[in-house]
């Protein structure tokens, strides 16, 4: 039984007994964790803040081998999420990113680089950046990072080279661009306009690792965006729903449809 | 345990469903049943019987009552132009141990989860809303719990509340973030109270 300690953001706290929590948390080193904090909701326990949701929080857990919980023995609040008091649609849209953080990570499948780009997120949305445009990056560079992201450049089921035009087929169910002899007779094909599309590509390019954390200016956020939006956002809505296999808690909540 | 009869295997049963009690105590209280006379185990049955039976939500504040009125909303002398808001019953038994707070309260039975798919309609926010617009309230004092779905429940609430002539207060950070209100000490739930400031 090893004493592991990592970086790590709360997804989940559920009450498990009259003084202690499970809490999920997404590890910097580890991946997703499940965890039980003993004595966590007591006053004055060695956990105060740091388990509450959004939070991030450097934790030591005890690694049970088994399918037992691991053990939480410490967890020292690092950076909390604060817009809950001041803007409802803020905290609904950082919700959302651990909602899918959640829903599509494994347990024990370490992503490191996932893990400092959703801390990045939180901390942007914390700090007034733009919702809709950091919430879309988001979810594209989850999806990148967990291999799903939908093929924008070759058709998606021959592998042939899309040329340009002003509408593009997209296959939901396809994942991705749809060539024009490939699209024939497919089901669940949007058509999407080539600026939402070259936005789509351009957006899901990876950003620097080096990024400031409080740094959240991104260059594209113009009229070229805004034009796009709602595009974006009809497609997305449909490509997570049909990835996850399920429509995510947060989108009733985010006026998503 | 195949020498238990069947009704000790279900009054095991029935007491490893209690939330903190895990087989073994659940084996010890059903020994303890066995072994206490007729009435004083009988006792804990009609207790249980009666709570079920004559134990509702308040008409008004959503408080366990066993009357249509809880005892507080009936009390006279409560001062009827302050409500305090809290997240579930035992906060507020929790503020009157304080002994600082002698106006109403309205219990919203639970809290804006969205991720357990709870939303602002579960909640009893629109009773409150009424008791607003119909009452007598000068002053709500915004209690849940100091936690993200907290404080992201106070600000939903204060937002409907703001085209009314009420006051919006909150509770003092006496108590640390991300705690509960179901722990604090009578000490700093009173000083939270005192030191409330405008939402
Ligand atoms: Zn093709
Ligand atoms: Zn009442």
């Amino acid at each position: 039984m090893a004493a592991e300690k990592s970086l790590a953001m709360v997804l989940r706290t559920v009450e498990f007994s009259e003084s202690s929590y499970v809490a999920t948390l997404f590890t910097e080193d580890f991946g997703k964790i499940t965890a039980l904090a003993k004595g966590a909701r007591r006053r004055k326990s060695a956990f105060e803040s740091a388990l509450d949701l959004l939070s991030v929080s450097r934790v030591v857990f005890l690694s049970k081998s088994s399918d037992s919980l691991d053990l939480l023995t410490e967890a020292r609040l690092e950076k909390a999420f604060r817009s809950s008091q001041k803007e409802l649609s803020r905290f609904y849209a950082a919700l959302y990113i651990i909602e899918l953080v959640n829903l599509m990570t494994d347990n024990r499948d370490p992503h490191p680089e996932l893990f400092r780009t959703t801390v990045r997120c939180i901390g942007r949305l914390d700090q007034g950046a733009p919702i809709a445009p950091h919430v879309l990056k988001f979810e594209l560079a989850i999806l990148r990072h967990l291999g799903h992201l939908p093929a924008l450049h070759a058709c998606s089921e021959c592998s042939r080279a899309v040329p340009d035009a002003a509408r593009m087929a997209f296959g939901i169910w396809n994942g991705g661009v749809l060539c024009n002899s490939c699209k024939i007779g497919k089901r669940k094909v949007v058509s999407l306009s080539l600026p939402a599309l070259q936005l789509l590509r351009s957006w899901s390019e990876p950003e620097p690792e080096t990024t400031n954390d409080t740094d959240w200016s991104l260059p594209q956020f113009d009229t070229e965006w805004t034009k796009v939006a709602g595009e974006v956002r009809g497609l997305m809505n449909q490509y997570l729903c049909d990835t996850l296999g399920r429509r995510p808690q947060l989108f009733d909540f985010l006026g998503f449809h | 345990m195949a020498h238990l009869t069947e009704s000790v295997v279900r009054v095991i049963d029935e007491f490893a469903k209690l939330p903190g009690i895990g087989r073994k105590s659940a084996e010890r209280l059903a020994y303890h049943v066995l072994r206490v006379s007729a009435s004083e185990a009988l006792a804990l049955a009609d207790a249980i019987r009666d709570v079920k039976q004559n134990v509702r939500y308040c008409k008004n504040c959503f408080h366990l009552a066993e009357q249509n009125e809880c005892d507080i909303c009936r009390d006279p002398r409560r001062n009827q132009s302050q409500i305090c808001v809290v997240e579930q019953p035992r906060d507020v038994l929790q503020l009157e141990t304080s002994g600082a707070y002698s106006g109403l309260y309205h219990v919203l039975l639970g809290r804006i989860s969205p991720l357990d798919g709870i939303g602002p309609d579960q909640l009893t926010i629109d009773s409150l809303v009424d008791r607003v617009k119909h009452g007598t309230v000068r002053e709500i004092i915004l209690a849940t719990n100091p936690t993200v779905e907290g404080d992201g429940t106070a600000l939903h609430i204060s937002n409907r509340l703001a085209e009314y002539p009420v006051e919006i207060t909150q509770l003092a950070r006496g108590i640390t973030t991300g705690s509960v209100l179901e722990f604090a000490n009578k000490e700093i739930l009173a000083d939270a109270l005192s030191g409330r400031r405008k939402f």
